[in-house]
């Protein structure tokens, strides 16, 4: 039954077939095939597959216990190799005692499963490729290169074999040899010698269509173990090693599943003294998860060096001999074993020594960019990577972080144009949204390992720090007015974001990014979020569960734009439910409804009224902060649609700015502003700027603010660091960049500078500051220079205006507190969306414009535009400031601004009015244009020249020098 | 204040090494980061009188440039008409914190005596420097005689 006749016809690769050839080492097929007649006379559900598969293995494990043993010296089997009591079988006699110990239960040792597999493995690999390897080396004449042919073919029949992918715990084909970068050159050689790459083709597809075998390929220090001894001995001990390590790995990535699986036998099998996994509380655990995995796991124990030289040799070849063996071979290896396995057991299937080697042989691939990999292998990889558990992406994480840049940057790209193609191919519908395409989410799941590897690979913030604790909402003071009172406007339940547990395992966060290897801009898809849908996927986020994507959670792929979209709905919702609950407060307690956050500003006391009605509201109700802004300028009529709220904000950040009112000074280098340590406006002041910066991102409008980058990572809760000088104060950082390089030994003779340091406020006053205790009489040396650069930067950013920071951030906080836009957007982001952008283009705006009454053909309009691109920057900026209340571009450009052009009637002495839309006139094309908010007050066009009319004039210039 | 040791020193350096054309300084005990100082250069149409300058050190002093300032007229093309000179050395983007006060008068002194009409605050008399060095050397010397100081005795 065992003999080469009984060849399995479902010999699946036409690339195989003629290598069929029996041989001694043919038993696996063997084996298997015949393991199926046995199958098929199973009691129950003898067609099904893996059922079949139980068989096959249990097979295997007779087979193993027959010819290698259980590994026990005191075994009592007598069908075992171990006991001594098994005489010495040939392969196919003990395949065939096998199936009869099979049929019969007979009994099989118990560690059998575990161990013996693992260490005949090592023996097979010995022998096979040992023999190949000395054939070469010349080192046993009688060994033939024909008989080295011989094994490869061999090698080549087992994945034809019908033998499907088994449990990896219970592995019985772990003894498919891998593929060393010397087997490999060899058969090239041998190739081109005779131009035929048959073998070849054959032995990749042999390697990279199995995963035993891929797994197994390219390891550290394989080689020597293998030359040096044929006795398996050593090679079982390192086994052993490599398996107590996976239940190392295995149980550290588990976690708090099992907690029954004893750790004894973990804690004393391998060298990890270091994670003795002794599970009493979760959160202690995780920390030991990381220590396991950072101390005594060695993750990689592929030989990358190799798998490199390999990979350059193979594709020396012409491609076309090979290209699409090895792609179907790794198609084959993805689609078939891989995802079923990942789907099936994924618990145990990760647990197996040097799973993840599978993939990191295929990301070194130099083909993964070219076009027919996108599309056929990439979606696959995506997925078998997304599935796997995070412990295992982080340490892929870690080994894209040793890519170059440019090589990152290249895969990066191959995943975008992924997606653009699923997107471009998939048609999609109510029911079947992009949330759904699991090609694209996979692929999103992979991008985020490129992102932190980007992260990981490129400069961090100084580690020093990361120990600094994150400047998290404080514990109120008790004297703070504010604080006490901000936790009763929340009635509503908030799901807590979900935890980025990828960041976590790895140790690193996106605030840590100071110089990523690829930008992190890079990211961005804009086709998907042009695409997204993106009230379902806020829909989906809200959710929190697992079982639908939502691409807020990966906020890195999605474009400024897009998300402040999702912030935006967030932001509605909430103020639709505090309006709900004013409602029900009216009914149940009969208090009037307000369902507006209403303010009453006088025009000539902007600041002052703003500041006593913000912190009537934040002392009784700062729940009312998160209610619709509604903003009326006393004795102004003018319905706040946005329009009036916008300048209000707009004035209000004139004049706090204002130099006047010293809360900011100015740094004249960088023209940013930042916190005046030496105010006399008290700590509230700075609260209630918090809050109108807080209220400019929840009301969706713009801000002219101009604070260093710094600030926002302070919002984000990263402190600052020596490296975010650059952007506020240039020259102080180049200086202290200079004092970090300098290398001579008399640095304290040149630089004589010691640990007090001086500063000026904004009255010009010197100030001096020791960062040590008597920090005037230590000097800053070559040793201390890291030191006192920190410590410098420390005081600037941080302990300066921590007062200051603190009251401001508290406000914004007050508004933003339970809103996503921490996880949302990246400090660079969050500026992105108070400032606005400057790219002023307005063609963007031209195109994107709708018209009522009007349309983009009519003469007027066509002269509008020509106008306005006519115009210079300076009067650009104007005209938006008339038209939407702000000079700034929004998040996304100005094609996102809508802006509407209607006719207002055909007569036509009424003034045409701006109001978030431009209004125009028709009257022998001329144009006027004024604003809703003082149409009392400019009652004829020549009025006033108010900054925020003067486009109106610019626009009157213009037409009347035309005529 | 915290730059005191460092300015200190570099007074004391300065005022030890007996410059001749940088001298007369002087500095208010209360507050050491302004200094004045008379500039005597060697080179015609200067050397007809002496230039009081002030020196004014920022708070943030090594780690940001000092600043210099004319106090006396002077005809120069690199001395704006309100005083204010464009030194190289000790501007933003060239300033090095490991760089002395004596090297910094050093290279104004230079600059007085060997004027840049590449880079000028005064871009006639640059044109004239450059193009008409005699009624340039008139003019300068005229102005010189009648706004500069006199020049110490020794």
């Amino acid at each position: 039954m065992s003999s080469p006749e009984d060849k399995p016809g479902t010999t699946s690769s036409g690339e195989t077939t003629g290598a069929t050839r029996s041989n001694s080492l043919g038993y696996e097929e063997e084996c298997a095939s015949g393991a199926k007649p046995e199958a098929t006379s199973w009691p129950s559900q003898a067609e099904d597959v893996d059922m079949k598969r139980a068989a096959a293995q249990l097979i295997e494990k007779y087979y193993f216990q027959l010819i290698d043993g259980c590994g026990n010296p005191h075994c009592d089997n007598p069908n075992c190799a171990s006991s001594g009591k098994v005489g010495g079988l040939s392969s196919n006699e003990a395949a065939g005692k096998a199936l009869q110990l099979c049929a019969s239960h007979a009994r099989l040792c118990e560690a059998v499963g575990a161990k013996v597999p693992r260490a005949s493995q090592s023996v097979t690999v010995a022998t096979s490729v040992g023999t190949g390897e000395n054939s070469v080396t010349g080192g046993d004449p009688s060994i033939t290169p024909a008989l080295v042919q011989d094994v490869i073919m061999a090698c080549a029949l087992a994945p034809s074999t019908p033998l499907p992918p088994l449990s990896p715990l219970t592995d019985g084909v772990n003894n498919i040899p891998g593929l060393t970068e010397a087997t490999l050159s060899q058969t090239i050689e041998e190739c081109q010698s005779c131009n035929n790459y048959a073998k070849l083709r054959c032995l990749l597809w042999t390697v990279f269509s199995n995963e035993v075998a891929l797994r197994n390929s390219f390891l550290q220090d394989a080689k020597p173990d293998v030359q040096s001894s044929s006795s398996s001995s050593s090679c079982i001990s390192k086994d052993l090693g490599t398996g107590a390590q996976s239940k190392e790995e295995l149980r550290a990535q588990e976690g708090d599943l099992d907690k029954d699986l004893d750790c004894a036998e973990i804690v004393c099998s391998g060298e990890g003294a270091a994670c003795s996994c002794e599970n009493h509380e979760n959160h202690e655990k995780e920390e030991k998860n990381k220590k396991c995995a950072k101390s005594c796991v060695r993750p990689v124990t592929l030989d990358i060096s190799e798998v490199r030289q390999a990979y350059s040799s193979l594709f020396a070849c012409p491609e076309a001999e090979f290209g699409s063996t090895l792609m179907n071979a790794i198609v084959q290896l993805l689609s078939d074993s891989l995802c079923i396995q990942l789907r099936a057991h994924r618990e145990a299937f990760t647990a197996v020594p040097n799973y993840l080697n599978i993939f990191i042989i295929l990301l070194e691939s130099p083909a993964l960019n070219t076009t027919d990999y996108i599309e056929g292998v990439m979606p696959m990889m995506c997925r078998t990577i997304s599935r796997l558990p995070e412990r295992d992406q982080a340490l892929l994480t870690r080994h894209l972080a040793t890519w170059e840049a440019t090589r990152l940057h290249r895969l990066l790209e191959s995943l975008h144009q992924l997606i653009t193609i699923k997107l471009l191919t998939t048609e999609f519908s109510r029911d079947f949204t992009i949330n759904d395409e699991d090609g694209i989410t996979a692929a999103a799941q992979f991008m985020k390992l490129l992102f932190y590897a980007s992260i990981l690979g490129g400069e961090l913030d100084n580690p020093l720090l990361k120990d600094i604790p994150a400047e998290k909402p404080e514990i109120p003071p008790h004297d703070d007015p504010f604080f006490s009172m901000s936790g009763t406007g929340k009635d509503w339940a908030i799901r807590a974001p979900p935890k980025d547990s990828l960041g976590k395992e790895l140790g690193i966060h996106v605030l840590d990014a100071r110089i990523p290897l690829v930008p992190l801009s890079e990211f961005y898809d804009d086709f998907l979020s042009d695409q997204l849908e993106m009230d379902r996927d806020f829909a989906y986020y809200k959710a929190g569960s697992g079982d639908k994507f939502s691409f807020l959670s990966y906020p890195f792929i999605l474009t400024p734009a897009t998300k402040a979209l999702g912030l935006y709905y967030d932001n509605r919702i909430r103020m639709y439910s505090e309006r709900r609950m004013s409602i029900y407060q009216q009914v149940i307690e009969g208090t009037p409804a307000n369902p507006y956050l209403k303010l009453k500003i006088r025009r000539d006391h902007i600041v002052d009224d703003a500041l006593v009605e913000l912190e009537m509201v934040a002392l009784e109700n700062p729940g009312d902060l998160k209610k619709q802004l509604v903003v009326e300028f006393e004795g102004e009529q003018g319905i706040d649609e946005g329009g009036v709220s916008k300048e209000f904000f707009q004035l209000i950040v004139e004049q706090i700015f204002n130099p006047d009112y010293a809360m900011f000074s100015l740094n004249n280098e960088t023209q940013t502003f930042w916190f005046n340590p030496n105010c006399f406006e008290s700590d509230a002041q700075f609260t209630l700027v918090g809050i109108v910066l807080g209220l400019a991102i929840y009301n969706n409008v713009i801000l002219d603010v101009h604070f260093p980058p710094v600030m926002y990572k302070k919002l984000c809760s990263k402190p600052g660091s020596f490296h975010d000088l650059r952007d506020w104060n240039t020259t102080l950082y180049r200086s202290l960049v200079e004092l970090l390089e300098y290398k001579g030994d008399d640095m304290e003779e040149v630089f004589m500078q010691t640990f007090r340091v001086g500063y000026q406020d904004v009255f010009g006053t010197s100030l001096t500051h020791d960062l040590k205790t008597d920090g005037d009489n230590i000097v800053v040396s070559q040793g201390s220079k890291h030191e006192f650069v920190e410590l410098y930067a420390d005081f600037l950013l941080n302990k300066m205006v921590e007062r200051q920071f603190r009251a401001f951030r508290r406000g914004f906080n007050m508004v933003t507190d339970d809103s996503p836009l921490a996880n949302l957007f990246r400090p660079e982001e969050l500026e992105l969306l108070v400032c606005g952008s400057q790219n002023y283009d307005f063609m963007e705006l031209m195109k994107s414009t709708e018209y009522d009454g009007y349309s983009n053909e009519t003469p007027i309009i066509q002269a509008f535009w020509e106008l306005v691109h006519e115009m210079s920057t300076d009067d650009k900026k104007k005209l938006l400031q008339f038209t939407t209340g702000s000079a700034r571009v929004p998040v996304g450009g100005l094609a996102k601004l809508k802006l509407v052009i209607a006719r207002h009637g055909p007569d036509c002495d009424r003034l045409p009015t701006a109001h978030t839309v431009l209004v125009c006139c028709e009257k022998t094309s001329d144009m006027y244009n004024f604003g809703t908010q003082r149409r009392d007050v400019l009652s004829t066009p020549q009025s006033k020249f108010d900054h925020r009319f003067g486009s109106l004039f610019v626009l009157r210039r213009h037409l009347t020098h035309r005529n | 204040m915290a730059a005191t040791r460092r300015l200190q020193k570099e007074l004391a350096d300065i005022r030890k090494s007996g410059i001749k054309s940088f001298r007369d300084i002087q500095v208010d005990e209360s507050n050491i980061l302004t200094w004045q100082g008379l500039i005597v250069p060697e080179n015609p149409p200067y050397n007809k009188g002496a230039f009081r300058i002030e020196v004014n050190f920022p708070a943030e002093y090594p780690f940001k440039p000092p600043k210099i300032n004319f106090k006396t007229k002077i005809y120069h093309p690199n001395v704006d008409e309100k005083g204010q000179v464009c030194l190289p050395i000790i501007s933003a983007e060239n300033w090095k914190p490991a760089t002395k006060t004596d090297q910094v008068i050093e290279a104004l002194i230079n600059l007085v005596n060997e004027p840049e009409p590449e880079h000028p605050l005064r871009a006639d008399l640059a044109e004239d420097y450059t193009k008409d060095r005699k009624k340039f050397m008139k003019n300068a010397e005229e102005f010189t005689k009648k706004n500069s100081e006199k020049r110490p005795a020794d």
